[in-house]
Order: structure tokens, then C-alpha cells, then sequence
């Protein structure tokens, strides 16, 4: 085994915790059951990672297998890192018909044929999501497994997530995936967070979304908090009104874990015409930052309990409704309504 | 402008009626459900509501309001505000006993002395009592509970002694000396 491969087992055994170490192994697969049962995980990590490295040399496993083993940690624990979304657009007729095999045979031929060295590895997940693992080289130098490209897409949806990109290869990847998926072009989805499934909740609208009709009382079931009859609420009307706006925007039960959203104006100051700045024709540039734990949870909380005024304004509901987290606020003109005074909420 | 009044619908027998008005809505609720829980003797009722007007639609429905309590959060401004904004909604029958101020948070930091002081001045121009109480521990709800229920009693008329609300508003109501202003 050579110093990267050592290198690349190092990076994945860093992050695990001792106890999650005997699943991967054993979901990996390459070491034999004796070798297994030899390791001890109540030792210090770096005798377990000595350990793991004799006995791959022993089973004389090669970089082949380490990065497999990275891929498998990585599918497992998909929230690591920065994801990025990407979306396609432009969906030829063709589109529709594409499958697996004839697009994993198009993306690696279009990458094959534009970088000499390139090492790229992918496997489908049983919740239909193809991830793929690239080690970027160029024409001179070997691919480094240590800063690998992940991008994981749902076959026929026109989301694309993707993590550790380098400038420099963003081209020949948009190249590759608008290709193989057979759409005319990609574009940024101004989306990203520390967690995929986040992401990948938001997007795929796998969270419970709640539409507007018009018997509102869908949501009374809620109301499963068992108060006495003798106490009453004057505004309940308002509430539920309330909670049901919250919800057509925000979804009802979990949401998707977001953290932050980012709103960068640049607009015109519009304030009390006694101050000088309105006269120029310079912009206010501002960056309007939201992060919480869980941010469309406490957007909801904050509709709910009537601190944001309803109904919600559309540079919020925007997040949720188009699926971005990240804005440019701009003037328009002078006819049309300011949106950064509409930042109140 | 519909003004709250106190004596326009009849009172129900051996039942009485307080309404808790608070914009941040997180004290009534708990004080709500310690306020049917300690009154074993006769009915109580609790309305609760963020702020004055109350909605229309409610009038029929509702029962007679015999005490208001104004629940106030020391440490917002904006609960102060929203409590003097509808105090403009009731009638001027309805201070002759039958609101009193409750207050959370008064011995937080320094904004909430001065902000005591302004509902003082408030309570006693209307001639009005205020209580303090700690909201945080389920005891300090009790005890907030019990007090407004001995003044509920009065106000419904429920005392046996001849006390009216009129006459413990005059021995509860909050004055503010001269020394508290040199503050």
C-alpha cells in the first residue's frame, strides 16, 4: 500500500468514531472475519488504524479498495462538508429515457476524454440517489484521492448536489453532467448547506407540505393538546389562521434542517428623506444574514406566534417555495415597491 | 369603537369570569390551566387574549367578564405598549375594580426598573392594582393563580363579606410615592 492510500485510510478513521468503525468495516468487506474479530476497538484509534493498514497489506488491498471504503463512510454519513446544489434545465426530448448504465457510460467517457488522469468511481444507493467519487489530475499529475469531488443525483429529477468542487474542474463537471443527463445546460441552484439530506429534503419536496384550500381547518388536528372546557381563546380564528399560513409556507411536522440564509442587498436606502444618503445614487450594499439550528423551523415558530406579520412575505416563503438560500435583493426602478424595507420580518 | 363593558349582559350563577390579555401569549396559558385547577368552590371561566378590541364575533358567545387581568413582560417593550394601547378599548366602569396589572420579570436587568415605574404611573392614573410574579417555576404560577383568584371573588361578587371591587380597588391600588420618582 502506498503513502496515499495510508494517507486516505488516516483522513477516514480520523472522523469516525471507535464504535461506528466495526459496521464500516464489515459493510466493506474486504478483510476477512478472523482479521475483524482480531481488532480490538477499545484500543487507542491509532492502533486500530495500524491494525486495519497490516491487515490490508496483508490481504494486499490497493487504493481501489481504500476509496471504496471512503465511499461507503461517505454514503453513510452523508452530512459532512459544504453541499451545493446545481440545477439542469433545458431537458431535451430525451431526457426521460435515460438510464443507468448509459449515463454512467456517457459521464466517465466525456471525463476520460478531457483529463488524461482522473479516477472516477460510482455506485447506486438503494434510495435511487447515484453517487460518484472523482480524484481530479491533470494531464502531468496522478489523480489526489485526498481532495475528492462527491455529486450525488437522483436519476430524472434535475437537482445535482455536490461537494469539495475546485474552480478549476467546475467546467469539465457541468460538461460531463448536462451530457450524460442529456439537458441543455446547468446552472447554480443558490443552495448550500452542511447537511444533504437537508438539502435533498427541500428540493425533492420530501418534507409534508401543507396547500392552501378552502377549508382551512385541515389542520385542527393539531389542536390534540387537551385544553378545559372552561378555558376559551378570543382569538383562535387568528391563530389558526395564522398557523395555517406558516404551514402552506413552511410545511407541517419536521422540516428540512437548513441553517442559514443570506440576503445580499443592493438597493437604494429608503428612509426619512431628512437623511443624506437617499439623495445619492449610490447603492447600500448589505448582507442580511439568518442562521439558526434549524432555520425553517424557527421561521415557522416566529409566523405561528405572530412575531413575523402574515401573510408571509415573499422574500421568506421564497426559500422554501424556490428552494434557494441565498439572494440578491436588487432596485428595480423607482416605481417599484422597495424590498429592502420589506425586510422588517 | 367598541368599548368593553362590565355590567352589559347578566352574570351566571356561581360562576365567575377573568380574561388575561397578553401579547407575547405565554404566561396566560400556564396561568390559564393553575386558575382551573385551584378553584374548587365555584366556576371560573378564562378568556384569553393577545390584545384589545376583542373580535366581534366572539360577543355573543362570551360570557360576562368580571376581572381583567393585564399580563405585562418587563423585559419587552413592546408588551408595555401593546397593554397601554388596549387599555383604550374598555369602558371607564370597567376601572372601578375589575382590571388589575400583572407583571413578569421585574427584578431582571436594568431596563425592566424603569419600565416598572411607567406601569406603576399607569396603574395607579387608573386606579388599578399590580402584582409581581415569577413565571418560571410551576409554584410562582400557582401562587400568580391564587392571588388573581381572591381578587376574581371580589369582582364577581362572590365575597362573603360585603366587599366590593370598588372598595379593594381603593385599598390595592398602586401609588407611586414621590421617593419612587427621584429613582
Amino acid at each position: 500500500m502506498d503513502a496515499q492510500a495510508r494517507s486516505v485510510l488516516y483522513r477516514i478513521f480520523r472522523r469516525i468514531p471507535n464504535r461506528n468503525i466495526e459496521n464500516l468495516l464489515r459493510r466493506w468487506n474486504c478483510l476477512s472475519a478472523d482479521q475483524l474479530r482480531a481488532l480490538d476497538y477499545t484500543r487507542p484509534k491509532w492502533m486500530i488504524v495500524e491494525h486495519v493498514i497490516s491487515f490490508c497489506e496483508e490481504s494486499r488491498l490497493s487504493l481501489k479498495h481504500i476509496t471504496n471504503l471512503e465511499m461507503i463512510y461517505h454514503i453513510e454519513t452523508p452530512d459532512q462538508g459544504i453541499w451545493h446544489a446545481c440545477q439542469l434545465t433545458e431537458a431535451q426530448d430525451d431526457a426521460v429515457c435515460v438510464e443507468l448504465t448509459q449515463f454512467k457510460e456517457q459521464f466517465k467517457a466525456h471525463l476520460h476524454g478531457v483529463i488524461r488522469h482522473i479516477s472516477i468511481k460510482m455506485k447506486k444507493h438503494e434510495d435511487e440517489a447515484i453517487w460518484i467519487r472523482i480524484a481530479w489530475g491533470d494531464n502531468f499529475n496522478k489523480p489526489n484521492h485526498l481532495k475528492p469531488t462527491y455529486v450525488v443525483h437522483h436519476l430524472h429529477t434535475s437537482y445535482v448536489f455536490i461537494s469539495n468542487l475546485m474552480a478549476k474542474h467546475k467546467i469539465f463537471l457541468f460538461q460531463a453532467l448536462v451530457i450524460a443527463t442529456k439537458h441543455g445546460s446547468i446552472k447554480d441552484g443558490h443552495l448550500s448547506t452542511k447537511s444533504l439530506t437537508a438539502m435533498r429534503d427541500l428540493l425533492l419536496r420530501r418534507y409534508q407540505q401543507v396547500f392552501p384550500n378552502a377549508h382551512s381547518r385541515i389542520l385542527q388536528e393539531r389542536n390534540s393538546l387537551p385544553s378545559h372546557p372552561c378555558i376559551g381563546k378570543e382569538h383562535r380564528e387568528h391563530e389558526e389562521r395564522r398557523h395555517q399560513m406558516a404551514c402552506e409556507v413552511f410545511g407541517h411536522g419536521p422540516t428540512p434542517k437548513l441553517e442559514t440564509a443570506v440576503y445580499r442587498l443592493e438597493t437604494r436606502y429608503r428612509g426619512n428623506s431628512n437623511y443624506t444618503l437617499s439623495e445619492k445614487e449610490e447603492f447600500l450594499r448589505g448582507v442580511v444574514k439568518f442562521s439558526s439550528s434549524s432555520l425553517l423551523e424557527s421561521l415557522r415558530h416566529c409566523v405561528t406566534s405572530g412575531m413575523a406579520e402574515g401573510p408571509v412575505t415573499p422574500l421568506l416563503s421564497a426559500i422554501t417555495q424556490r428552494g434557494r438560500n441565498y439572494f440578491v435583493i436588487t432596485d428595480k426602478g423607482p416605481g417599484v415597491s422597495s424590498q429592502a424595507s420589506a425586510q422588517r420580518a | 369603537m367598541s368599548l368593553l363593558t362590565p355590567y352589559s349582559k347578566v352574570p351566571e350563577l356561581n360562576t365567575a369570569t377573568v380574561l388575561l390579555v397578553e401579547n407575547e401569549e405565554e404566561l396566560q396559558s400556564k396561568l390559564a390551566d393553575a386558575i382551573v385547577q385551584c378553584e374548587k368552590e365555584f366556576n371560573v371561566n378564562v378568556r384569553l387574549a393577545r390584545k384589545l378590541p376583542l373580535p366581534v364575533e366572539n360577543k355573543k358567545t362570551r360570557p360576562r367578564i368580571d376581572l381583567i387581568v393585564f399580563i405585562i413582560n418587563l423585559l419587552s417593550e413592546r408588551s408595555l405598549q401593546s397593554a397601554e394601547s388596549s387599555l383604550s378599548h374598555l369602558h371607564s366602569d370597567c376601572f372601578l375594580g375589575k382590571v388589575c396589572f400583572l407583571v413578569t420579570d421585574a427584578r431582571c436587568g436594568s431596563h425592566t426598573q424603569e419600565r416598572m415605574v411607567s406601569v406603576r404611573k399607569l396603574a395607579a392614573s387608573h386606579q388599578c392594582p399590580v402584582l409581581c410574579a415569577e413565571h418560571r417555576t410551576a409554584d410562582g404560577v400557582n401562587a400568580a393563580a391564587v392571588r388573581i383568584l381572591n381578587i376574581l371573588k371580589v369582582s364577581a361578587g362572590m365575597s362573603p363579606i360585603a366587599t366590593t371591587a370598588l372598595y379593594l380597588s381603593s385599598l390595592t391600588r398602586c401609588s407611586v410615592t414621590s421617593d419612587l420618582e427621584d429613582d
